[in-house]
């Protein structure tokens, strides 16, 4: 079990690399491999391919990676909670909200905060209002999904009302909030999501354990020893923060926080909630949804939120179509 | 408060309240479990038993009064310490895809183990010996998704005996099995009981609780209305008020525990 997990989990990094490696090389200026490897190992470079790589794939590389390991991350964290595989941060209404947030801060409607900030805020106060208009999580988490559902068609709604309003070149500043873009990053917020996801990733693997149990039902994990309750408020509030500081990154990029911890799955030993390797299959998706992004229609861009859309509806069919319904994760 | 090591814990409920959305299920309930002896809870649907179960496994908070386990309130004890003391096999429950019997009996050991601890050898023991008990050790790799509903429950109930528990509480643990799994089940309890582990459980069937339990608690509209050996609690009137059915009453030649026979529902509301 215990070797299976390191096994999974040392393939999907080995992964990971491959994708930055694929991400780093590829481009309208293409880089030989064994050059960029050379660059990262001795610093040899010249100056142009110095420029591309570290100052303009590598930034981009590392946002792809690290948003794609939170969205996944908190996708399998609230897939496992709510013991239902739709129950994942976009599907639920808290990337929504987060963009409305952030939206708001840019054509003006908002406080004087800026977007990444904003769109914190605004994953936490969906999946504050969820809960409040729930009342409880429930057994399956229904109620605080439709809650959610809710929740985010609101914001989706406010979204587009805001861009309505507003002057066109406002509306073009906030457009990458609402596809999910690797584009329009901002530094600070890629190492608020940096720093975040490693607390973050240390403290879902701290309720790791507990949440092993809890797939088998509530009422089995109060038996064995465990607070049902309690594992719900810290799981959620680590699943928003992630979300959150990876919305403030890339906007609201669907879909990998539905795959990521599904590929994950596929993978993993049953009786452990594969946590890291979500996070790790997350990064693959990002970086490869991203370089398809930037390679099909060169030099052109398609925003990587359009991508995962695109890619991922058809998978999320299929899972959907072959599954029985109603089966524990 | 007494030993928490003690051979014989105790649980017991003093004026037990428990309630649903503010709907009082159970009333005043003061019970303890015999201490060594499998006990039945019976009664019609919605007569609080279930409820009384996950009252007294610390699922569902008591409205008021109090559940007792070794004389100390449960909920003011860490909930990882009642586990090591008390077990339950819910319902409500389910596995992962592909999880195997050996993974699902080995979740029995939760409450011993720490965070990033390998198994120790004394989990292992514990898995196999529970493994063996339920007969199991044949199906110990096969997922628990490819195995018959009683054997899926002799896993599930492996999973409670893992857990090494001198408590153990069951809810319905034969509902939806055949009569020759049901069987499997009754036995495979009433082997842990010779163990010298006190059980309760909640039984829709009469006559099996007849057969297989020491002791009945018989529940009517949230509060007990008999208790003893199944001989002293089952009578016609009990049965009548219970489920409004009019039987006959043999003594099983075998065991000496009621045989409900003739059964009809009563004319007379």
């Amino acid at each position: 079990m215990q070797r299976r997990t390191v096994l999974v989990n040392t393939a999907l990094a080995l992964g990971v690399a491959v994708a930055a490696l694929a991400a780093l090389s590829l481009g309208t200026i293409p880089l030989h491999p064994v050059g960029v490897l050379r660059a990262f190992t001795t610093g040899e470079a010249s100056q142009q391919m110095a420029l591309i790589l570290f100052e303009l794939r590598l930034p981009r590389v590392m946002a792809g990676a690290l948003t794609g390991a939170a969205f996944a991350l908190a996708g399998c964290l609230m897939q496992t909670l709510a013991r239902n595989r739709l129950a994942t941060p976009g599907i639920i209404g808290i990337d929504n909200a987060a963009t409305a947030f952030a939206v708001a801060s840019i054509t003006g409607v908002g406080i004087g905060l800026a977007p990444p900030a904003m769109a914190l805020v605004g994953a936490a106060t969906a999946a504050a209002l969820a809960f409040a208009l729930a009342g409880r999580t429930g057994t399956r988490g229904y109620p605080f999904i439709m809650a959610g559902v809710g929740i985010g068609a609101i914001a989706g709604a406010i979204t587009q009302l805001m861009l309505t309003r507003v002057a066109i070149d406002a509306a073009n500043a906030a457009y990458p909030w609402t596809v999910g873009s690797l584009n329009s990053r901002e530094a600070m917020a890629t190492h608020l999501l940096a720093g975040g996801l490693a607390l973050c990733w240390l403290a879902a693997l701290g309720i790791g354990r507990h949440l092993n149990v809890l797939r088998l039902s509530e009422t089995v994990a109060t038996g064995l020893g465990t607070h049902p309750g309690r594992l719900r408020l810290a799981g959620l509030g680590i699943a928003i923060l992630l979300t959150g500081l990876a919305v403030a990154v890339a906007g609201p990029v669907g879909f990998v926080a539905l795959l990521g911890p599904e590929m994950a799955r596929s993978v993993s030993h049953p009786a452990r909630v594969p946590l890291t390797a979500s996070a790790l299959a997350g990064a693959i998706l990002m970086l490869l949804a991203d370089l398809a992004g930037r390679m099909i229609l060169a030099p052109l861009e398609v925003p990587v939120g359009i991508v995962t859309a695109i890619a991922g509806s058809p998978w999320l069919l299929w899972i959907l179509l072959r599954q029985t319904p109603g089966r524990a994760l | 408060m007494t030993d928490a090591n003690s051979a014989n814990p105790t649980l017991a409920t003093r004026n037990l309240r428990m309630a649903h959305d503010h709907h009082t299920v159970i009333e005043d309930l003061s019970l303890t479990l015999s201490p060594g002896r499998v006990t039945a809870i019976v009664g019609p649907n919605g007569c609080g038993k279930s409820t009384l179960l996950h009252g007294l496994a610390r699922v569902h908070h008591p409205a008021g009064g109090s559940v007792l386990l070794d004389g100390g309130d449960i909920h003011r004890q860490p909930s990882r310490e009642v586990a090591r003391r008390l077990a339950l096999l819910p319902q409500d429950k389910d596995a992962p895809q592909g999880l195997t019997v050996r993974d699902l009996v080995g979740f029995g050991r939760h409450p011993h183990q720490d965070w990033f601890r390998p198994p120790s050898p004394e989990d292992r023991a514990a898995v196999d010996s529970a493994l063996g008990a339920a007969r199991l050790e044949e199906l110990a790799e096969r997922p628990l998704d490819t195995l018959s509903g009683g054997q899926r429950q002799r896993a599930w109930i492996a999973m409670s005996m893992a857990q090494h528990t001198p408590l153990l509480l069951l809810d319905e643990p034969t509902t939806a099995l055949d009569l020759g799994h049901q069987i499997e089940v009754f036995e495979l309890i009433r082997q842990l009981a010779a163990t010298g582990r006190t059980i309760a459980m909640v039984i829709h069937d009469l006559p099996s609780a007849c057969r297989y339990a020491d002791h009945l608690i018989a529940m009517k509209e949230g509060a007990i209305i008999s208790a003893g050996t199944p001989g002293e609690v089952v009578t016609r009137a009990l049965v009548r008020d219970l489920y409004g059915v009019e039987c006959d009453l043999l003594e099983d030649p075998a065991t000496g525990s009621p045989l409900l026979i003739n059964m009809r529902r009563s004319t007379d509301p």
